[in-house]
Order: C-alpha cells, then sequence, then structure tokens
C-alpha cells in the first residue's frame, strides 16, 4: 500500500514536470512557436508570440506593457510579450545569448550610441542580427490594418538611424538636451531671460555666486559623454572621420579637436569658479536632478526626455521653471543638436506571420496617438510629424510650450554630419574614455589638453581594435 | 629560445630529484629530467610558439619562462608526490588509502566516482570549463558577439606592466631577497637583544617589500599600457581596509557582547544582521546616508552642527574610507557571529588561573584569548579576504561607481567594467586570471606563514 502511494506521488511530480516543461515551450521563444504555427497550418485560436525586451524597468515599462496590451487585444492572434531589463546593455547580453542558443526575440529595445555595434553583429550563421525595418515594410502603407508611419517619422531621428540608405529601427524613445532654469533664482540675481551661450552662462553664475542667499553652486549636468557629442553637433565638429561613420566606417577618433577643447575648457573653468556642482559620480542622472530640486544649482542642464517631470516637480517645489536650449558656444556659429535616446530593432530570420506581426505592432506603438501620449508622458519627442499635429490641434504645447522645445531645437539643426552624431565602433567603450578623463580633469585639476591626448591615445586603441574584429 | 628552456628543464629536474630523495637511481633522474621537459612544454603546446615570435618584447619571454617554470615545478612536485607513496613515505595518505580499500568501502573501485559524480559534473560544468575558457580568453583580442578573434598571446597580460623586462625581474627577487635576509637575521639574534627587535622591523618591511615590488612592476599608463598600477593600489589599501575593519571590529564587538548582559541574545542577533544584507543593499543605505544633496549624515551635520560635509566621492581618501566602512560593516557580523562561537571555546579555567595569578585584563585578552581564538581569526582571514577581493563590486557601483577618477576601482570592478560593460572579453579575462593567481598565492602564503601560529588545542 505504502508502496503503490509513493509511486503515485512519482507519477504524479513526472506529470506536472513535464506538464511545466510544456507550458514553458508554447510561451517562451518566437522561433518554436512560429515553427509549429507553420507545420500545423495554424488552427484558428492559435497564437503567435512576439517577444519585445525593452530597456526599462519603472514607469516607461508599464507604459509599454499597457501598449502591448492594447495591441494585442485588437490583434487576438500575436501575443506581445514585454520583458523589462535594468539597462540596455543588459538587453544587449541577453540578446547575444539568445541569438547564440536560437531562441532570440522578435524586438529589442537599443540605445543610439550602439548603433554601429548592433549593425554588425552576426550570428554564428555569419548572418547579421538585424533586418531592416524599411525592407522589411517593403514599400506598404499598411499592415494587418496598422498604417506604416515610417515615413513621418521626424528627420532628426531619421537621419541618425539612416545606415547606407536604409533606415534600420523603429525609433521610440528620443530626446535631446535642453537647459532647465530655476527662474526665481535667476530672477533674484537680475537675469530675466536663460543664458543661451557659454558666456552667458558664466556670467549668470557670477551673478547668482554673488548672491547673499543664494544656492551653492550654479550649475549641474550629468557627466556623460553625450553632453559632449551634443556640444561637437552646435560647434560642426566631427567625433570620427568618414563624416563621423556616415559616408563609410569610422576608422579614426577625435577627441583633441578644437571644439572637444573650448567645450571642456569651458566646463573646466565652470568647476575651477565653483559654479558647476559635480555630483562625484558618472552618468549621474539622479543626482543632479536632486540637486536641482533641491535648491542647490539654479540651472540643470539635461535630457528633454524628463521635461514632464522636472516641470512639475519645479512648480511643485514652489519655484518656476524655465526650460530653454542647450547653452552653445557663442564665438563659432551653431550647427545644431543631435538626439540621443533608443531604438527598437526587428531580429533577422523570422517567418513571414511573426515578421508580420511584429511590424503592425511596431507601427501601431508609435502611431499618432501612442506617440503623442508617450511624449505627455514622459518628454521624449513626439516622434512622428503626424503626432506633433496632432499635439497642436489639442493645444497641448500651448498648454505645455516646454515641451516644444526639444523639438524647436532638433528642427533648428542643419542636416550635416557633424549635428547627425557620430556612428562609431566601440562607441561605449569610447564614452567612458570620454567621462573618466572629464572626471579626472574636473576632480583632479589636470591640463585639458594633456588628458585629452591620452584619452585620444585610449580611444583610438579601443577603436583600431574593434575594426580589426569588425571591420571589412 | 624555447629550446633553450627546455633544456634548462631537462637539466633542472634531476636536481630537484636529488634534492628531494636519498640515494636516486638513474631511472628516477631520468623520470624527473622528462617530466621537467613536459611540464615545461605544457605551456608552449597550448599556446604555440607565439610568445618567442618575431616582434614580441623581453616580457612577453619572461612570461613564457614563467609559466614553463611553473609547468615544470608542478609536474616535479606531483612526481615527488608519486615517489613519496612508493617509498611509503605518505604515512597519512597511504593509510587511509588502505582503510578505505579494506574499510567499509570494499565494493569496488568505480563506486565512490559514481557517488561523486554529481558533484563533479557540477564542478565540471560550471567550474572548471569556465575557468579554462577564461585562459583561453585571456590570450585573445575579443568581444561579446564579434564574428571574429585575434590571438595577442600575452598582449592582454604585458600591457599591464611596466615594458623592462629586466627591472621585471629585480623587483621581486630584490622582494625575495628582503625576506629570506629578515629571516636569516632573525635565527642569528637572541631574544630580547636590540638585534631581534631591528630583526622584527625588518621582518614587517620585507613583508611589505612584496607589496612594493608588485606596485612597481605594474604598468603607471601611458605609451598604449594600461594604468594598472592605480587599481592595484586601490586594491591593496581597500582590501586591507576592509579585513582590518571587519576584523578588528569584528572582535571588539563579539568581545564586548560576549559579556554576561540582560538580552544579550536579543542583541546578539541584532549584530549579525548586517551580514544578511546583500552588498548592493549595503552600497544603497550608505550611499542614502552619506549622499551629499540627499544624504541622512550630512544634513544632520548640517542642521545640527553647522559643518559642511564634502562630498565623499569627490576626495579620494572620503571615497575610500566609505567603500571600507560599507563593505566593512557588512562582514562585521559575521564576523562576530564567528568570534561569539569562539569565545565560548576560550578555557574558563585559564582564565580564572590568570585572574588568580593578577593577570591584568588586558594581558589576559592579549596572552589567553587571542592565541585560543587563533584558528578562527585564520579561517576569518581568507573569508575576509575572499570577500573584500569579489563581493565589494555591488557596493562600489552603488556607493561611487569608482569615482573619483578611478581611485575605489578595485581589481574585481575593473574586471567587470572592462569585460562585461565594455564588452572587452579578453583583457576581462586576463585580469581575472590575474586575480586568480593573486587569491592563490594569498592564501598559500597564508596557510605557510599564518598556519604555523595557529593553534587548535590538543596535544
Amino acid at each position: 500500500m505504502k508502496g503503490l502511494l509513493r509511486y503515485l506521488v512519482l507519477l504524479a511530480v513526472v506529470v506536472l514536470v513535464a506538464a511545466a516543461c510544456s507550458s514553458d515551450d508554447s510561451d517562451s521563444g518566437t522561433t518554436t512557436t512560429a515553427a509549429s504555427t507553420e507545420t500545423t497550418a495554424a488552427p484558428s485560436g492559435d497564437v503567435t508570440t512576439i517577444d519585445f525586451w525593452v530597456g526599462f524597468t519603472d514607469y516607461r515599462l508599464d507604459w509599454s506593457k499597457e501598449t502591448a496590451a492594447a495591441f494585442n487585444a485588437a490583434h487576438p492572434e500575436y501575443n506581445v510579450q514585454v520583458t523589462g531589463f535594468k539597462a540596455y546593455n543588459d538587453v544587449w547580453d541577453a540578446t547575444v545569448l539568445a541569438v547564440d542558443s536560437g531562441q532570440p526575440p522578435a524586438l529589442i529595445h537599443f540605445f543610439e550610441a550602439a548603433t554601429r555595434q548592433a549593425l554588425d553583429a552576426v550570428t554564428p550563421d555569419g548572418d547579421p542580427y538585424f533586418k531592416s525595418v524599411t525592407d522589411a515594410v517593403a514599400g506598404r502603407t499598411e499592415i494587418l490594418g496598422e498604417p506604416v508611419i515610417l515615413d513621418s517619422v521626424i528627420s532628426a531621428a531619421r537621419n541618425y538611424y539612416t545606415v547606407n540608405g536604409s533606415f534600420y529601427s523603429m525609433p521610440w524613445n528620443t530626446s535631446s538636451t535642453v537647459m532647465f532654469s530655476n527662474m526665481d533664482m535667476l530672477k533674484a540675481a537680475g537675469i530675466t531671460e536663460p543664458p543661451a551661450t557659454w558666456a552667458e552662462v558664466t556670467a549668470a553664475c557670477d551673478a547668482i555666486a554673488a548672491l547673499a542667499d543664494g544656492p551653492s553652486s550654479c550649475i549641474t549636468w550629468p557627466n556623460h559623454s553625450w553632453f559632449v557629442e551634443q556640444s561637437l553637433g552646435q560647434q560642426g565638429e566631427l567625433l570620427a572621420n568618414a563624416d563621423n561613420g556616415r559616408t563609410g566606417r569610422a576608422t579614426e577618433v577625435y577627441l583633441e579637436s578644437p571644439g572637444m577643447l573650448a567645450y571642456l575648457e569651458w566646463w573646466k573653468s565652470l568647476s575651477d569658479a565653483g559654479h558647476y556642482l559635480y555630483t562625484g559620480v558618472q552618468r549621474d542622472w539622479d543626482g543632479t536632478t536632486a540637486a536641482f530640486y533641491a535648491g542647490d544649482v539654479a540651472m540643470l542642464i539635461y535630457s528633454s526626455s524628463d521635461t514632464t517631470a522636472i516641470n512639475e516637480t519645479g512648480t511643485e517645489s514652489g519655484f518656476e521653471v524655465a526650460t530653454t536650449f542647450m547653452p552653445r558656444n557663442g564665438d563659432v556659429d551653431y550647427v545644431g543638436n543631435l538626439i540621443g535616446g533608443a531604438t527598437i530593432w526587428m531580429l533577422g530570420g523570422l517567418d513571414q506571420v511573426t515578421e508580420d506581426g511584429t511590424l503592425a505592432f511596431l507601427n501601431f506603438f508609435s502611431n499618432p496617438e501612442n506617440a503623442a501620449a508617450w511624449h505627455q508622458l514622459t518628454g521624449y519627442e513626439a516622434i512622428t510629424t503626424e503626432a506633433i499635429d496632432l499635439l497642436v490641434s489639442e493645444g497641448f504645447y500651448d498648454e505645455n510650450p516646454a515641451n516644444k522645445v526639444a523639438s524647436d531645437q532638433l528642427a533648428a539643426a542643419k542636416n550635416t554630419p557633424a549635428s547627425l552624431g557620430a556612428l562609431l565602433g566601440n562607441f561605449v567603450g569610447i564614452r567612458d574614455v570620454i567621462t573618466i578623463a572629464i572626471e579626472d580633469i574636473l576632480v583632479n585639476d589636470l591640463d585639458v589638453a594633456t588628458r585629452m591626448a591620452l584619452a585620444q591615445e585610449e580611444a583610438q586603441k579601443s577603436l583600431d581594435e574593434y575594426e580589426s574584429l569588425f571591420g571589412g | 629560445m624555447l629550446i633553450l628552456g627546455l633544456v634548462i628543464a631537462a637539466v633542472l629536474g634531476p636536481l630537484y630529484v636529488w634534492q628531494n630523495n636519498d640515494n636516486p637511481t638513474v631511472k628516477r633522474y631520468g623520470i624527473g629530467s622528462a617530466v621537467a621537459v613536459l611540464g615545461a612544454a605544457a605551456t608552449p603546446l597550448a599556446m604555440g610558439r607565439c610568445a618567442f615570435e618575431e616582434g614580441s618584447s623581453g616580457v612577453d619571454h619572461l612570461l613564457a619562462y614563467s609559466l614553463m617554470a611553473g609547468g615544470a615545478w608542478l609536474g616535479l612536485i606531483v612526481l615527488q608526490f608519486l615517489f613519496d607513496r612508493v617509498d611509503g613515505k605518505a604515512a597519512e595518505g597511504a593509510a587511509m588509502a588502505g582503510e578505505i580499500r579494506t574499510g567499509g568501502f570494499r565494493m569496488g573501485w568505480w563506486v565512490p566516482w559514481v557517488l561523486l559524480s554529481p558533484t563533479l559534473i557540477i564542478l565540471i560544468v560550471f567550474l572548471y570549463l569556465p575557468a579554462i575558457q577564461t585562459f583561453t580568453l585571456s590570450t585573445k583580442l575579443t568581444r561579446l558577439g564579434a564574428p571574429k578573434s585575434v590571438d595577442v598571446c600575452f598582449g592582454n597580460f604585458t600591457e599591464l606592466l611596466i615594458t623592462d623586462p629586466w627591472k621585471l625581474v629585480a623587483y621581486p627577487l630584490l622582494a625575495v631577497a628582503a625576506i629570506y635576509g629578515a629571516r636569516f637575521w632573525l635565527h642569528h639574534s637572541s631574544p630580547n637583544t636590540w638585534s631581534r627587535k631591528g630583526a622584527d622591523v625588518a621582518s614587517v618591511f620585507a613583508m611589505l617589500s612584496i607589496f612594493v615590488a608588485l606596485y612597481a612592476m605594474f604598468s603607471p599608463g601611458g605609451g598604449g599600457q594600461v594604468a594598472y598600477r592605480p587599481v592595484y593600489l586601490n586594491t591593496v589599501i581597500i582590501t586591507l581596509g576592509i579585513v582590518a575593519f571587519g576584523m578588528i571590529g569584528g572582535l571588539a564587538v563579539a568581545y564586548l557582547a560576549f559579556r554576561k548582559i540582560r538580552g544579550a541574545t536579543v542583541y546578539r542577533t541584532f549584530l549579525i544582521w548586517p551580514y544578511a544584507i546583500s552588498p548592493a543593499v549595503a552600497g544603497v543605505l550608505f550611499f542614502m546616508i552619506f549622499d551629499p544633496t540627499a544624504g541622512i549624515f550630512t544634513h544632520l551635520m548640517d542642521s545640527w552642527f553647522g559643518i559642511d560635509v564634502p562630498n565623499y566621492r569627490e576626495n579620494a581618501v572620503l571615497a575610500q574610507a566609505s567603500i571600507i566602512l560599507a563593505s566593512g560593516w557588512k562582514i562585521l557580523g559575521y564576523n562576530i557571529l564567528f568570534y561569539l562561537a569562539g569565545l565560548q571555546t576560550v578555557s574558563l579555567d585559564q582564565i580564572e588561573a590568570a585572574v588568580l595569578d593578577g593577570a591584568s585584563t588586558w594581558q589576559r585578552f592579549t596572552k589567553i584569548v587571542l592565541p585560543a581564538l587563533s584558528p578562527i581569526t585564520f579561517f576569518l582571514l581568507v573569508t575576509n579576504l575572499v570577500y573584500a577581493f569579489f563581493e565589494v563590486y555591488a557596493t562600489i557601483d552603488f556607493m561611487t561607481k569608482g569615482a573619483p577618477a578611478g581611485k575605489t576601482s578595485v581589481a574585481i570592478y575593473e574586471i567587470i567594467r572592462i569585460g562585461v560593460k565594455n564588452g572587452d572579453l579578453g583583457r576581462g579575462a586576463a585580469q581575472s586570471v590575474l586575480l586568480f593567481v593573486a587569491v592563490i598565492a594569498i592564501t598559500l602564503w597564508q596557510f605557510r606563514s599564518t598556519g604555523e601560529r595557529v593553534t587548535y588545542g590538543g596535544a
């Protein structure tokens, strides 16, 4: 009797495990499900899973899950599953492993500086990881009833992600750098308009520092290479050869250009005068906003992605926030700011059913209503002209002029390789080199030109090595 | 060049045999020579002749020779072990083996292997294979997802070192000479003389000379080399800081908590809590305390005393101190736990006798309690070192991210920054091999030096 009972329990365990395994199969990995859809001639009720890996874990992930749920409701034959990751690089690492094991997702969310890396990646069979979204759409204006919005993507984003004439990945969160000013402090120092040039910023900071009850510092922004790149774009300087890697593969990086040195000299002069607050952490998005909210600084140069939150929090904290263009070098002609953010890449090798569903989802995800809602929620660019039109017609910009600043700034940019931003191998590592060099300059009071010569050497070596592995 | 190395091995092999055996036979000399050559040849067999090809530097040769010497030495140690078994010298091992053969395991030689196989399989798949892969990766230039990789031989290692091979040889030799010199002096001085005191001081400095020699051997950067010297210095400072703070603090707290006070069990439990916290959470906690903008500590100092606490992340000393504080605090509970257990084994009779003899509290502590705790101290030293080497990444990442200007970037932090975040797998692997060697060396050295002084009681 006892023996029989034991046997039954064992049997139950085996059945449960088997069931768990098989159910696992059916909802993980598009390829397996897609394969079974093909072979079994898809009886109605069969659902194709589309895995979408996102590099967010906060309210932005929630928004993408809600939007995916709306798509699933409209297209019951598809099931878009959104998975959140802590950072873009975590998405990438997971993708590499998934491709190696033959179970990749359909869509991944990846950031702008890694565009070269994404294009260069190849599967063990030697195929590129990703398929160009434009090629996949192949001129269709509607996919599964979802209008194609590729053609109306704003030009700054479209041009950034167009490589070798093909618009590769679908822009999602796209932003630019803007400046937020605590107008109460500026007015107390007798300044009515936020400064627009470096010289004006320095002058404003001198005036604020002279205040008896002024803030402890004057201005801050994260020590992130993106701000350096923005400044190069403004001054019309290239970061790499081959037109910033736009007309061919970039093989040389320029970290000692006059524009680079001018920007860093100005940055260091602000720091030396006690105007610039360095939080002591590289890429410190949280610490810099916290300092602005706490009234430790009068100005914050930041991503437009948080326009909504910064304006709301400023108002709640009881001071007036003004949103303006990123300050530029007044000594040279303004060329243009560039975008930052991330796009959604579609993996290659999807079967037709999955690919169509994926493309339909991509176009649904950024359709005018969704793109407008995303902009209102965050402050990231309204990514299509249709979405901007929708926001204008709803009167959103009249009520929230701050949200218009970043797109105005991008619209003001001349379309040159400098203002497009660089496509560069090992860009993440080179950005790291720049960030560390700047921290060294700020904290250890080093000479800008000497330190950047060292950084140039490191960055060039890093690029050479990358090209020896991926180039030609 | 490569042949020369093998010839030297062929000569040194018999020498080793001659030194470690009484009247060895010709056959044994021959085997010794062959094993030494095989051991030395292992490296070139695995890596090819790359270290001796044209364009290779003196440092490449040096690394290749060191590995060949290491291989030969390992081979000879194994050989000697076998010789000793044949001679019946390894008494303990032989007795145990005999017991296994004659005792309860008379089921065939394969039974233990079958029983061990689950553990072995897990070890092989998750530990040994990745370890071998790390060694292979460390000789390559490669990136995650790259379609190809380039063999760089010892390039990932040589770029961490200074470029002058003679200095690279001289510094460690000088350090070893200093240690043997100090030891010689120590043996030839009588107790309680000035000479002995001088020898004691010299021994300490001789030990320190190893750290100094290593410091001089790592590259300060520039000229295409990686600036590993600062990383080494940070690692030494932060590791020693954590171990010293964690162990001295742990013993002090445990000694206080050991007294018979009401509610002792409750607050002893509280004391152990920090150990249950993950390194990441420890980092976040201390970040919240010391953050210059939003920190509790800075806020209180400002509002109570009007002191403007500087930003710890902009000051190298403060940044390192705060990492030591946070990481040391986290391991404190663990040390307290073991010291509390250890204190219960200290013989009360001895302490009572010491009290009757008029020994002061301090004397009782240093002469009776500390020696009785030495096995636990030794154990904690090893575990604390491993913790300080490998588990501080999350704490550093949350508190400083290596700031200011890399002053809190320790070896493990660099490995993850380069190998994982920047995707430079070869360099990351090379640095982790370096850390692996360092930990093995320190552990061996601890077993030799500290192990001698550890008393486990009994006979």
